[in-house]
């Protein structure tokens, strides 16, 4: 038991958890067509927002949180009029810009210690363990400590996190709202023409991706202790863009694939220390050749539901 | 029920539409006819909002609805089916259908679909199939029951027979003059103006972004202009 909750995995479990809330903000912004780079501009809003939050006004965490959340909307709502205009590329291009400029600013502003970045956010784990504590679990519970303890029910807050969005995702894309975006996905002009109000859920999609990935940053500040706009940069960008790449964007499940897979492979290869990202390059580049649609499509959930079922049929019949 | 006047649109600084007038009375069948080029599905684009014309009016029942957003005309009542039919090609014809009720909540929905699956028994066939797998002429009579899904009292058709057999052609067009005869109002932009204008009652000639020429489709059809560039020769139509 020990040696699966050691710290560093259960560190690696929360970062997967991070990185599938943020490749379900990315997947909702792709369910409209819409390729919105600025994924970790709205992440570092959050981030910041609910670590200032905390450490300057003294909210409580799981206030501030959805504060960041929040925040990152609001400020997704004041970009995405006049961003959403834009098509294709071009929207990519702004809101990537947009992304660099959120993170210029954290870098000069006095509030958020500039490159120093902001440390000593209160952690999720230690507040975690001063409830278990108090509540008389100061000696662990079930042969764990309560170290272990804590970082687990973070791990499980987080797990449930996903596991709403998910599910969340699931509803949204069997109702109005879900069958608006994948007309406008599908095809804008049709969508248009038949009386869907294509400027309002793009917005609406840009928003909930904003939001969604508010949060996953407030939540990664509180998990690491520490932020800084370095954090943020045009890598994280990407990083997050390659979930939705890597796993497949038209079901929600395949970003959370990607994302969980894009973060344990560079601790997996490891071993191979300078070689790692040239490895995982080099995996992103023949995903691209052989499987441009990602891991998980429509296709693919097909082929495993009629497989699991034709099995069952033939297990009833024998 | 359709009244534009003086319409222009542009495409950046190219004027696409010069200033049209054209009107669709309730209850006919309108057509505009013109080469590539002339600026009819700009027209439609213009009318239905996916497009913003940069002056002039448009007044449909007595509303002026130039720069309305296209769901708040849709939701007047004027369905477009698009050029090229774009269906929606990863959803079943059944959600095709589906989104093309999109604004109405009324309990008439499930009804109005046997109805478009009694004219076009096909698609009935096909219910679950998905729209990219079905053949042009199905694409095209999926776009036309999607638009009538909206119920709409002025139907604008962009094209409905291009890349068509001849033989699809001919019962596209005769679906259109039953949708009339049951009381849509249709407005229809063609190039195939030898169809066009045997079912149109009122006929309009576009070249370069004006009207040339416009009257009844009798008379459309014999002058001598439109029976030399568009009906191949003087005895184009007997």
């Amino acid at each position: 038991m020990d040696f699966i909750l050691n710290p560093y995995y259960l560190q690696i479990g929360m970062f997967i958890m991070i990185n599938a809330i943020l490749g379900v903000s990315i997947y909702l912004t792709l369910a409209t067509g819409q390729l919105s780079l600025g994924n970790a501009g709205f992440m570092s809003i959050g981030a910041y927002t609910s670590a200032l939050l905390t450490l300057k006004a003294g909210f409580p965490v799981y206030l501030a949180i959805p504060i960041g959340g929040f925040a990152a909307a609001a400020v997704s709502a004041v970009i995405g009029f006049p961003a959403l205009r834009l098509k294709g590329l071009y929207l990519a291009i702004a809101t990537l810009g947009f992304g660099e400029v959120v993170r210029v600013v954290f870098l000069n502003l006095k509030i958020t210690n500039g490159a120093l970045g902001l440390s000593g956010i209160p952690s999720l784990g230690i507040l975690l363990g001063k409830a278990l504590s108090s509540a008389g679990f100061d000696q662990g519970m079930g042969g764990l400590s309560v170290q272990q303890l804590s970082n687990v029910s973070v791990l499980l807050i987080l797990l449930i996190l996903v596991v709403f969005l998910v599910f969340f995702s699931l509803r949204l894309s069997r109702c109005r709202v879900g069958r608006a975006f994948a007309a406008i996905k599908t095809d804008e002009t049709a969508a248009e023409a038949m009386g869907i109000n294509t400027t309002y859920y793009k917005l609406l999609a840009f928003l909930l991706g904003a939001f969604i990935a508010g949060v996953a940053g407030a939540l990664a500040a509180h998990i690491t202790f520490y932020i800084g706009p370095k954090d943020f940069d045009y890598h994280r960008t990407v990083e997050i863009l390659l979930f939705a790449v890597l796993g497949g964007s038209n079901l929600v499940w395949g970003p959370i694939l990607g994302a969980t897979l894009l973060t344990m492979l560079p601790e997996v290869l490891r071993a191979a220390s300078d070689y790692r990202m040239m490895i995982y390059g080099a995996i992103l580049v023949t995903m691209m050749a052989f499987r441009p649609q990602g891991l998980i499509s429509e296709e693919t959930l097909r082929f495993w539901k009629a497989k699991l079922g034709r099995r069952k049929e033939h297990d009833l019949n024998s | 029920m359709l009244k534009i006047n003086s319409l222009v649109t542009s495409y950046g600084s190219i004027k696409a539409l010069k200033g049209i007038d054209l009107e669709v009375p309730a209850g006919s069948i309108v057509s505009l006819i013109g080469a590539n080029g002339a600026g009819k599905t700009t027209a439609m684009k213009s009318l239905v909002g996916i497009i913003k014309p940069q002056s002039g009016t448009i007044v449909f029942q007595g509303q002026a609805i130039q720069g309305w957003p296209s769901h708040k005309v849709v939701g007047l009542g004027v369905s477009l089916v698009p050029e090229g039919r774009r269906i929606l090609a990863r959803m079943s014809v059944l959600e095709n259908l589906e989104m093309g009720a999109y604004q109405r909540q009324d309990m008439e929905i499930q009804a109005d679909m046997e109805k478009v699956f009694s004219r076009f028994p096909i698609l009935a066939e096909r219910r679950n199939q998905l729209g990219g797998t079905l053949s042009g002429g199905q694409q095209q009579m999926l776009a036309i029951g999607r638009a009538l899904m909206a119920r709409p009292k002025l139907l604008l058709l962009d094209e409905p027979s291009m890349g068509l057999a001849p033989l699809v052609v001919a019962e596209i067009f005769r679906v259109i003059q039953d949708i009339n005869r049951e009381g849509t109002t249709v407005l229809l932009v063609e190039q195939n103006v030898r169809q066009a204008l045997k079912i149109a009652h009122y006929a309009y000639v576009l070249e370069t972004g004006k009207i040339v020429l416009h009257g009844t489709a009798e008379e459309v059809a014999h002058n001598p202009r439109v029976m030399e560039a568009y009906l191949g020769g003087a005895k184009g139509m007997k």
